[in-house]
């Protein structure tokens, strides 16, 4: 789990970045369904940051469906993400759009941006 | 669970706390924030159980700590000006805590001594001012306490030093749910480490909150529009400062993240950016909507 990088210094949240961090692990598949997710207090330790902030990023990942948790005997990756992933959809076309509102303003061609789209593609493929 | 009832002290004329009420929940790491002479040593002190609120009282577990030794046994309070017996090394400093502290491990202060590099045969005396700090808290994490106060202890520790100390901390609240309380002056002192703050200014706690609920309330906004929307306002959204320049407008916006983007997504703004608080800017906010000028408050 030591990919996880926390920057106190960043205006986002630690609480955000935990969350993000984790999700981007998870769906990538670096961490793959049922593989158990790093204790509480080994993360804190680890990550040199509060506990209470690390059982809050548990449990908006358990209550978003990423993650389940065993009473006893910690958190898990879940089995199905597909349910999850769902939810980023909506959040992901968002910043796309903002990103071609943001593109348009600066007058790059629509061509660089669908080309960069088609590479892109292509390049993350598994 | 720590609870402050109506606690009140006065220094002959001088009130140091009026009437300070807060509970403070078991293994939370709370930030007592304030400027100098805000009471956060005297709130300190009353809570440790060393001074004797004129009115109120302060609970352990629904237990008050005036007078009760079986409850402050389990309490350590680390003052600003550390006290080490007079000519002492690290080792003497812990056998001698071991007396009055009956879950105190030596061995554990002598790790810790040798983790912070700190010569554990050498005078405490002999020490420099962020070594006496690192020995202080040291001494106080291994008697194993319940509720750990530290008064300004943080400030001025090295990066390496507070990276060290994180971890310590981190590790004994996940293990043990201790407590910790931690004064300091500086808000960028207790931003990373703390899952409450609370702000004591005249003797009175204005606001205390969870650290996550406060960023995730507030944010700045950017916002560019071809024409600038005569009417910026929506309901359940708080706007508690907009500056414009032409069609561009920077705008702290109290209220949930998602409502906020779907708020100003309906103006169609040329251009739209989200950008969350810092802990400092969030409490100059939160000050300025309490009628406080906040310049007096933060250095």
């Amino acid at each position: 789990m030591s990919n996880i990088r926390i920057d106190v210094k960043s205006r986002t949240p630690i609480f955000e970045q935990l969350c993000a961090g984790i999700r981007e692990e998870i769906l990538s598949g670096a961490m793959a369904p049922g593989e158990a997710l790093p204790s509480v207090r080994a993360l804190a330790c680890e990550l040199a940051i509060n506990p209470n902030t690390i059982q809050k990023a548990y449990a908006e990942l358990e209550r978003q469906k990423l993650i389940s948790s065993a009473p006893g005997r910690g958190s898990f990756v879940s089995d199905d993400i597909r349910p999850a992933m769902g939810a980023f959809e909506e959040k992901i076309l968002a910043d796309l759009r903002a990103a071609v509102h943001r593109a348009r303003l600066c007058s790059i061609a629509k061509e660089k941006l669908t080309e960069l789209i088609d590479k892109e593609w292509e390049g993350t493929k598994p | 669970m720590i609870s402050i009832q109506s606690v009140a002290k006065t220094f002959g004329d001088v009130q140091s706390l009026d009437k300070v009420t807060a509970r403070i929940g078991e293994g939370s790491i709370f930030g007592l924030i304030g400027s100098n002479g805000s009471g956060k040593s005297t709130l300190l002190r009353v809570m440790a159980g060393i001074l004797r609120p004129d009115t109120g009282e302060v609970k352990y577990d629904g237990i008050p700590v005036w007078d009760r030794p079986d409850v402050k046994k389990r309490i350590f309070y680390i003052s600003d000006d550390q006290f080490f017996l007079p000519g002492s090394d690290i080792l003497e400093n812990a056998r001698f805590l071991s007396s009055l502290y009956p879950n105190y491990d030596v061995e554990e202060a002598l790790r810790l001594a040798r983790a912070f590099n700190l010569p554990e045969k050498r005078k405490i005396q002999s020490f420099s001012k962020g070594m006496q700090k690192q020995t202080a808290i040291l001494l106080g994490l291994a008697a194993k306490p319940d509720w750990l106060f530290c008064d300004e202890t943080f400030d001025g520790l090295d990066p390496v030093m507070r990276e060290i100390v994180k971890k310590l901390f981190a590790r004994e609240v996940a293990e043990r749910k201790m407590t910790a309380v931690i004064a300091s002056h500086s808000l960028r002192e207790l931003e990373d480490i703390c899952d409450h703050i609370g702000l004591l200014h005249k003797g009175g706690i204005l606001f205390e909150s969870d650290i996550d609920e406060l960023k995730s309330q507030l944010h700045t906004v950017q916002a560019g529009f071809e024409k600038l929307p005569e009417r910026i306002r929506c309901d359940g959204l708080h706007f508690v400062r907009i500056t414009g320049r032409g069609n561009f407008i920077t705008a702290v916006v109290g209220g949930e993240e998602e409502a906020v983007r779907a708020y100003f997504s309906s103006l169609s703004p040329l251009y739209f950016e989200l950008i969350p608080l810092t802990l400092e800017e969030i409490f100059i906010a939160e000050m300025e909507a309490r009628g406080y000028d906040s310049g007096s408050f933060l250095e």
